[in-house]
């Protein structure tokens, strides 16, 4: 009885895990190449569940074809923010450019509840609704689709980041910018660059999870909320971190709701994150040292 | 830039100070109701439903004399707005008599202003048993307390041969006061009480407390949330393959949203509601509720939206009365009259009683409760 | 100068009751005036420390519970069988304990602060609100959780040889919290001028510096920060007897964001910014509500806040100050040409 209830709880954190894993590298990215705390993420995340609503429902198109035009619809919409909110501002502080985002996260989910309106939207998947079950556990489709896509982002982003000439440019402007200029690297294009592919992961990461739960225009706070603590968790800029970050962000809800109060569920993650900084304040996974 | 802002402050001032002024011509309700913010889409379906009441009231000729005009402020689903609002409505409209304000925080938070003000509000949503036990008179509710709910389950309960339940609620008032009266009931019924999970307002993922109630030893989940959480819930349930009977509160459920949005895994579960646009001829008042579902769909709203529209509609023609009544559109003189209408609601007759501490009671009305089931994604009246 | 212009903003703010007869839009410059000095203690942290604190809500918060329960009372069961019962006090001895228990978290979070340092003390500052929020959300038996504590009484002055006086009008709580203000500024401004304020100021423009002629770090930024903490628990104290009901949504991020826009936009470092942006974004959505549909509101709020950043980046009153002073100065350096005198000014 109890080891079926613990097994159930490990399959979750699982497919939680991987959800939390691609929310959290879009915001690492961000944050560690450019230094911006981008509250804008929840909203590209609301955005990403909003263009697969329109593709799927409004236009009555395939539902895998609906995630490439999410991906991309973010990617534009990033790339737009960074042109005109970010580049005019390069070298304001940190204060500054996290509070024009917080502006552009008020305006941006408020014009999201004016277009479509505060009533939940769903969107119907290809996915059989009975679940897959092995033995004590079960689980439903969608999210083993949704975990293997998740999967799939994360490898692609992975090797963009490690494997490709501005993966490494994007690397050496985390590492030094002022360096990175020096070397010939265009340093605004690789800002950009880095800002829309961190919002086109978030534009995914809305796609893959709107059709799991319901779109609605706060439904990107929590997300928010969830992927800053992966962040500070995994260390900022770090993929892998993030990564596993995320999963145990998803293993310690996941036994704090099952075994020590729904109530705090959400608690854990903070309690978690208060107590990484206390001892280790770079993050569990640190690789490089920056501060502020 | 600074020109500009000093530009729209002033005319926001102007307008503040000398809006109140005019319009005698008709009689004002004032409307407090979350229209952005968590609780936007409620807010919003309870002010459509208000309008269709306006419109109704005033094609057949308003009251006393005059048209009714809603005067409709956004609370912002946060309290300190809801105070502020009722502040603006009672002082600088002069709305003789509010509706609102949706949520109980936001309602509570209103209350002081209603005594300052001595100007009485229709509370049309709002469960909190506070509200009406703090001994304010200047309220009067429509929505039923969680312990009218469990007063009205109490009946069915045996017929369902319920043994131990589980409970997973919000966690809000609404929430909370739910799993505390049902369980009160149910163990004066010899019921036993398993497991009382709860979850955050917007919480998405419920799959942590829903392994757990798997794994209890009940044979049925009493739920309480809104219709988000509620659809959300009966997927996980069914993707973790929990086979329990699962029977929600509250009246915010919106079947149709149910199963429009959860599709299969809505079938079998069971829901107590206020309101049958369903079945119009089985509610307590068919000419009204048919009139008002056809009206509804003429402005093209989604179906799903009536079961929390309709008190919005309750509310406003439960203030057209008392003004009526009153023969003035005074606050005193409506306070006073409230407590004498007695009108066919949507879900029942609405009559005020008094309840509350001597001397200050508050009004409340009981509404009908019934209970529902969902089968093969259409809606059945369970008849005990 | 500086002293003629703040005392005659002290008047005309002074003079508000007497000839603004709207009590919606005295009420809303009451709660304004409340933000307005949670903004200032902010200010302290940020301006003055460069630490931004993105969860000052919580010492904010921690005052209002801590105030409405002294003056409510309270029941509550502890582990290992214990019972603390509560009976209810004076509202004003709930605003001292509101301002220590207040300083209290806030040294705490100081001490924090030493350790962690911009973009990590923003996250820990966040997280920590947010565990406040979720102790006052399910700590039912103390604080009801999201059931509200309700009935708040107003705060009553005690009047020596007269009894007391309870403040229900809006005129007295307006002057009650133009006081508090009043006395938060001052006691700012004494400190930002004093030893300790150099120290604050030499260690947020070169830490190295400053530590090598002996400032001690942690001492200065806890202070700072118990300060801080101490004058946001105040304002929160004056809101839960205001508002008079309090639920854990008073713990709401937007209510933090609400505290960082006044104190940026005004000018964060600058006494007199986080009045200035507080007053205008304090009484922006009162502005908007008539002109405007709802969410269009908030999308202007938004707006607004970019305009201003993208304008005036270093916050309304140091940009303009500047401006002031260029002015004046060119027009002095002219003067000095057209008379002959080759002198830069």
């Amino acid at each position: 009885m109890a080891l079926s209830e613990f097994l159930q709880h490990l399959v979750n954190m699982l497919v939680l895990g991987g959800t939390y894993a691609l929310l959290g590298i879009g915001l690492t990215l961000i944050f560690g190449i450019m230094n911006v705390v981008n509250f804008t993420h929840g909203v590209l995340y609301t955005f990403g569940a909003y263009i697969m609503f329109i593709v799927v429902q409004q236009l009555g198109l395939n539902f895998f074809l609906a995630l490439p035009v999410a991906v991309l619809a973010g990617w534009l919409l990033g790339a737009a923010i960074e042109l005109t909110l970010l580049r005019p501002l390069r070298g304001s502080d940190i204060d500054t450019t996290m509070l024009v985002m917080i502006g552009a996260w008020i305006a941006m989910q408020s014009g999201t509840l004016w277009i479509w309106g505060g009533v939940a939207k769903s969107v119907t998947t290809p996915f059989p609704e009975a679940p897959l079950v092995l033995g004590p556990v079960s689980v439903s489709w969608l999210r083993l689709f949704v975990l293997a896509a998740a999967a799939l982002l994360i490898v692609v982003t992975y090797l963009l980041i490690n494997k490709t000439s501005l993966g490494r440019a994007m690397r050496a402007t985390f590492q030094d910018h002022d360096t990175a200029s020096l070397m010939g690297v265009n340093v605004d294009m690789i800002y950009t660059s880095t800002f829309a592919i961190g919002s086109s992961l978030a534009a995914a990461a809305g796609a893959l999870l709107g059709p799991v739960y319901v779109i609605f225009p706060q439904m990107g706070d929590l997300a928010a909320v969830k992927a800053f603590a992966i962040v500070i968790l995994g260390g900022l800029g770090n993929i892998t971190g993030a990564v596993i970050g995320g999963f145990i962000l998803a293993l310690a809800e996941e036994l704090g709701a099952g075994y020590v109060s729904s109530g705090y569920r959400d608690a854990m993650g903070f309690l978690i994150i208060i107590a990484v900084l206390i001892f280790k304040p770079t993050g569990l996974f640190a690789r490089a040292e920056r501060v502020g | 830039m600074t020109r500009a802002l000093g530009l729209v402050g002033t005319i926001a001032l102007a307008t503040a100070l000398f809006g109140g002024t005019a319009g005698a011509q008709t009689i004002k309700i004032g409307v407090n109701e979350p229209l952005t913010g968590a609780f936007a889409a409620s807010g919003t379906y309870v002010v459509n439903g208000a309008k269709i009441a306006a419109d109704e009231i005033n094609a057949k000729g308003g009251v006393l004399g005059k048209k009714i005009e809603l005067v409709i402020e956004d609370n912002k689903s946060n309290p300190t707005e809801a105070a502020a609002v009722a502040e603006k409505l009672i002082t600088s409209d002069k709305v003789p008599v509010l509706m609102g304000a949706w949520g109980s925080s936001l309602t509570l938070a209103v209350m002081p202003k209603l005594m300052e003000y001595e100007t009485p509000m229709v509370v049309e949503t709002s469960s909190s048993g506070k509200i009406t036990t703090t001994g304010n008179p200047f309220i009067f509710r429509i929505s039923p307390p969680s312990a009218v709910e469990a007063a009205a389950f109490k009946g069915i309960v045996d017929k369902l041969a319920l043994k131990k339940v589980d409970f997973l609620v919000i966690n809000n008032d609404w929430g909370r006061g739910t799993a505390e009266d049902f369980s009160k009931m149910m163990k004066d019924k010899g019921i036993t009480i398993g497991l009382v999970e709860t979850m955050d307002q917007g919480a998405q993922d419920m799959s942590a407390q829903l392994s757990k109630i798997k794994s209890s030893d009940s044979e049925t989940v009493i739920v309480t949330t809104a219709v988000d959480q509620l659809t959300l819930i009966f997927k996980q349930a069914a993707a973790l393959g929990l086979k329990k009977r699962i029977i929600t509160t509250g009246g915010s459920q919106n079947p149709d949203q149910i199963i429009a949005q959860a599709g299969a895994a809505a079938n079998g579960t069971m829901h107590l509601t206020t309101f049958l646009p369903w079945f119009p001829d089985k509610t307590p008042n068919p000419e009204a509720t048919n009139y008002f579902i056809t009206e509804w769909k003429k402005r093209g709203f989604e179906f799903a939206g009536c079961t929390e529209s309709f008190r919005g509609y309750d509310g406003i023609r439960t203030a057209a009365a008392a003004i009526e009544k009153a023969g003035k559109a005074e606050p005193a003189a409506i306070k006073a009259a409230l407590w004498d209408i007695n009108i066919k609601g949507l879900n029942g007759d609405i009559v005020f009683r008094k309840s509350g501490p001597e001397g200050k009671e508050s009004g409340q009305s009981q509404p009908n409760v019934y209970l529902i089931e969902i089968n093969d994604g259409k809606v059945e009246m369970k008849t005990l | 100068m500086r002293i003629v212009v703040t005392i005659l903003a002290v008047a005309a703010l002074a003079s508000v009751p007497l000839w603004l007869r709207d009590p919606y839009l005295l009420n809303a410059l009451i709660t304004t005036g409340i933000f307005v000095i949670g903004a200032m203690s902010l200010n302290l942290l940020l301006g003055f420390t460069g630490q931004l604190s993105l969860g000052h809500i919580a010492f904010f918060g921690i005052g209002a519970y801590v105030s409405a329960l002294t003056s409510l009372g309270f029941d509550v069961g502890l582990p290992g069988g214990f019972r603390v019962v509560h009976e209810p006090w004076p509202p004003i001895i709930g605003l001292v304990f509101a301002i220590l228990a207040a300083g209290l978290c806030g040294y705490f979070v100081g001490l924090l602060s030493f350790r962690v340092r911009g973009a990590y003390f923003v996250i820990v500052t966040i997280s920590f609100a947010e565990v406040v929020r979720l102790v006052a959300l399910n700590w039912v038996e103390l604080t009801q959780g999201p059931l509200a504590l309700t009935n708040i009484p107003s705060i009553a002055l005690p009047l020596p040889g007269f009894g007391e006086l309870t403040l229900r009008t809006k005129m007295q709580n307006y002057y009650l919290v133009l006081v508090v203000a009043l006395i938060a500024y001052l006691l700012i401004a004494r400190l930002v001028r004093s030893h300790f304020g150099r120290a604050m100021r030499g260690l947020m423009e070169n830490e190295t510096l400053a530590v090598s002629v002996g400032i001690d770090v942690t001492r200065t930024l806890t202070l700072a920060a118990v300060i801080s903490a101490a004058i946001a628990g105040a304002a929160g104290s004056l809101y839960a007897h205001y508002i008079r009901i309090i639920d854990p949504e008073v713990f709401a991020f937007i209510n933090t964001v609400t505290m960082v826009i006044m104190v940026i936009s005004g000018g964060k470092g600058s006494l007199a910014g986080p009045v200035v942006g507080g007053l205008i974004f304090g009484l922006l959505p009162v502005a908007l509500r008539p002109v405007m549909a709802p969410e269009a509101q908030w999308i202007a709020y938004g707006g607004v806040l970019m305009a201003i950043l993208f304008v005036l980046p270093r916050g309304i009153v140091p940009s303009l100050a500047q401006r002031l002073t260029k002015r004046r100065s060119s027009t002095a350096a002219l003067a000095l040409t057209e008379t002959g005198i080759e002198e830069r000014a």
